[in-house]
């Protein structure tokens, strides 16, 4: 074997290479090296490059691509009324699926399936199960655990699960109206939880990722709205009305603390929403409102400087307006002052009232109160008001006490808390203001006139000859007017059919809170003497609700007020922690 | 020559090591955040149940009648008094009458 040996001699220079077939060789041998070598490394750099690109490499870009065809939801933001308790929550629900292709008999999974859905379409889910082209048919979304265990236990082949948020309501009913629903896809349709989607924004989410951000507060108080609706309900009972309404506003902030409209629905069962009977009452329907409306005439002429509240008006006479005659109840034997016509609900003296002030004056103030202009709240649109085309004599007359105009029973309680809070407009609205948050003080009225009505008020419910005298609560200053106001029909106004209600504010000595509760076609009863007039049923109902949300509103009873009660002496001077806080 | 090829094969076997290395513990990593993502998820989802299953036991409507009958009620005008005299006043006048039923023999 030839071997190449290199000689370095002693003291000189190295030998020289070899040449010829041997120096050939080891070149050759080096350059099969230097490829074999740069072979490696490329080999090696491809096995690092891909390492790399491996574990650079994201998963969920795979796993978004398989859901990005199936099912798009989207996660919500929870509801809390404005002492932070929850009123609307998203929770992940199975939601049942059937692969067609993985179906092996249609007939056994349509039939069992509808041995645990009664109301499961079977001809349409047969048919969809059949078709050859299909991957995808939604069974049933939103199954509760129990509904889903027992699907599972089925153990059909082709049916399968998906993970997906619901919305739910842990109060039930309670607040329906305000929340509104949401559809299948968890997407906000009505209501509050529409706002949601359209202002504060939710998350389009695949499959059940719940919303990180923070809740929406609303202006309610749970406690406030049970307690409502708890009486109106009784109230329904007690004087066998149709239904009721009602409404609780902070009446400076125009942030309202109670809507309530019975029948109510329930956020869970949307189409309970379509029944006529169960419409949103306090914001979705236009009423003529009756006497109540007495307070606007009033205040109209307080402001304009047309009468004081002892100029003294003859409402002997029933008064004629093209073809109707105005007449009242109880016809006064004598002049009234200005706040005898309220307190005795004169429908005449309103009438004088009006016609003193005149048509521009007086459809002027009911433009400035915004009772002829649409309004929106967080929960939609409030129905629009319904006016007189024209606004003569005779409409002037029948708007002052209270018909001919119809209007939502939230845009005037919203009206009637600026002729309360002295004078400044009010928004209603559902969300909680925050304390330190400036607000808009527009001046409407007077406060002079507002101070008036707060006094005729307080007497129409102190007085004895007061329509509201039922309203009074011990403890509290509470004053009101009522309104019994006849229901139009076919051919002119239904007989024995009427809208009674009863709109209060406590404590009168500075007003915090506005009450308005409305009965719709409520029946003469034991309860009620007998009668259906807005005295005798709304008025109780709206003293039992104050009785009841004072405590919780952080309005104790005052000593004053129970003084005026029992005829006791206090001494108010040591009395004040007693007072509002 | 030689020398600089072990060197190069060397350093590709231990870069080919190091690697791999880092990758399983990438991988992992992976697998621990996923672990722990779901169990994040998962707790999320419980913390929504039983948020709406308080709620749901808090509501008014379950809480009144509890506390009407733990004898709660709203507070009423007559548990005013006008100052600790008065308010001496009327448990002196309830211990007097009291007393005077309980001398009567009622």
């Amino acid at each position: 074997m030839e071997r190449a040996i290199t000689i370095t001699p002693l003291g000189g220079k190295p030998a020289r290479r070899p040449q010829g077939k041997l120096g050939d060789t080891v070149a050759n041998g080096r350059l099969r090296m230097l490829v074999a070598s740069l072979a490696i490394a490329v080999a090696f750099m491809a096995v690092a490059g891909q390492l790399v690109r491996l574990a650079l490499s994201s998963q969920f870009q795979v796993t978004s691509s398989l859901n990005a065809t199936i099912a798009e939801s989207f996660a919500r933001p929870d509801i809390v009324d404005r002492n932070g308790r929850l009123l609307a929550t998203d929770v992940e629900a199975q939601s049942l699926f059937a692969d067609p292709t993985r179906v092996i008999d249609r007939d056994e999974v349509v039939e069992k399936l509808a041995s645990i859905f009664p109301d499961l379409n079977q001809v349409e889910l047969r048919k969809s199960l059949s078709s050859p082209h299909r991957r995808f048919v939604w069974i049933r979304r939103g199954l509760s655990p129990k509904t889903a265990q027992r699907i599972h236990n089925l153990g059909l082949p082709g049916l399968a699960f998906r993970r997906e948020l619901r919305r739910a309501y842990p109060g039930g009913a309670l607040a329906g109206h305000v929340l509104g629903h949401v559809n299948v896809d968890n997407k906000g349709v009505a209501g509050f939880e529409r706002y949601l989607d359209e202002v504060v924004g939710v998350e389009a989410v695949y499959g059940a990722t719940l919303a990180e951000r923070a809740p929406a507060r609303l202006s309610l108080d749970i406690g406030v709205q049970h307690a409502v609706e708890e009486e109106l309900a009784t109230a329904i009972n007690r004087f066998r009305a149709r239904g009721a309404a009602g409404i609780v506003l902070d009446i400076d902030t125009g942030e309202v603390l109670a809507s309530a409209s019975l029948p109510d629905v329930d956020p869970a069962r949307p189409i309970m929403s379509l029944d006529p009977a169960r419409i949103d009452k306090v914001a979705n329907s236009t009423f003529e409102l009756g006497s109540v409306f007495k307070m606007v005439t009033v205040a109209m002429a307080l402001d304009n400087a047309v009468v004081s509240l002892d100029t003294m008006v003859d409402v002997r006479e029933p008064l004629t307006a093209g073809r109707f005659t105005i007449r009242d109840l109880h016809p006064a034997d004598r002049p009234l002052s200005v706040a005898d016509i309220f307190i005795r609900s004169s429908n005449v003296g309103a009438g004088v009232l009006a016609l003193e002030a005149g048509p521009q004056r007086s459809r002027e103030f009911l433009e400035r109160l915004r009772l002829l202009d649409p309004i929106k709240t967080e929960i939609g649109p409030i129905a629009a008001p319904q006016v007189p085309d024209q606004w003569q004599e005779s409409e002037i007359i029948t708007t002052s006490y209270g018909h001919g105009i119809a209007v939502a029973p939230l845009q005037f309680a919203a009206a009637a808390a600026t002729l309360l809070n002295g004078g400044h407009r009010v928004i209603p609205t559902f969300v909680k203001r925050q304390p330190d948050a400036e607000r808009d003080m527009v001046p409407l009225i007077k406060p002079a006139t507002s101070d008036d009505i707060r006094r005729i008020m307080r007497r129409n419910v102190t007085d004895p000859k007061g329509t509201g005298k039922r309203a009074n609560v011990a403890g509290y200053p509470v004053g009101g007017k009522t309104g019994t106001a006849e229901i139009p029909g076919a051919g002119g106004y239904k007989k024995d059919a009427v809208i009674s209600s009863f709109l209060a504010a406590f404590p009168m000595n500075k007003p915090k809170y506005l009450v308005y509760v409305l009965l719709f076609e409520p029946k003469g009863t034991g309860d009620s003497g007998g009668e259906v007039f807005a005295g005798r049923n709304a008025a109780p109902t709206a003293g039992r609700i104050i009785r009841r949300i004072g405590p919780l509103l952080g309005l104790l009873p005052t000593s004053e007020a129970a003084a005026a009660q029992s005829n006791r002496v206090f001494d108010a001077t040591r009395l004040a922690k007693y007072e509002a806080r | 020559m030689r020398l600089y090829i072990f060197a190069a094969l060397a350093i590709a076997l231990t870069s080919a090591f190091a690697l791999y290395g880092i990758n399983y513990d990438t991988r992992q990593l992976e697998r621990r955040v996923q672990a722990k993502e779901r169990a994040i998820k998962i707790a999320r989802r419980d913390i929504a149940v039983l948020k709406a299953e308080r709620a749901h036991l808090g509501r008014p409507e379950r809480i009144e009648p509890l506390a009407r009958a733990q004898g709660l009620r709203p507070a009423t005008e007559r548990q005013l008094f006008a100052g600790p005299a008065e308010a001496m006043a009327n448990v002196f006048s309830e211990t007097a009458q009291r007393i005077a039923r309980a001398s009567r023999g009622e």
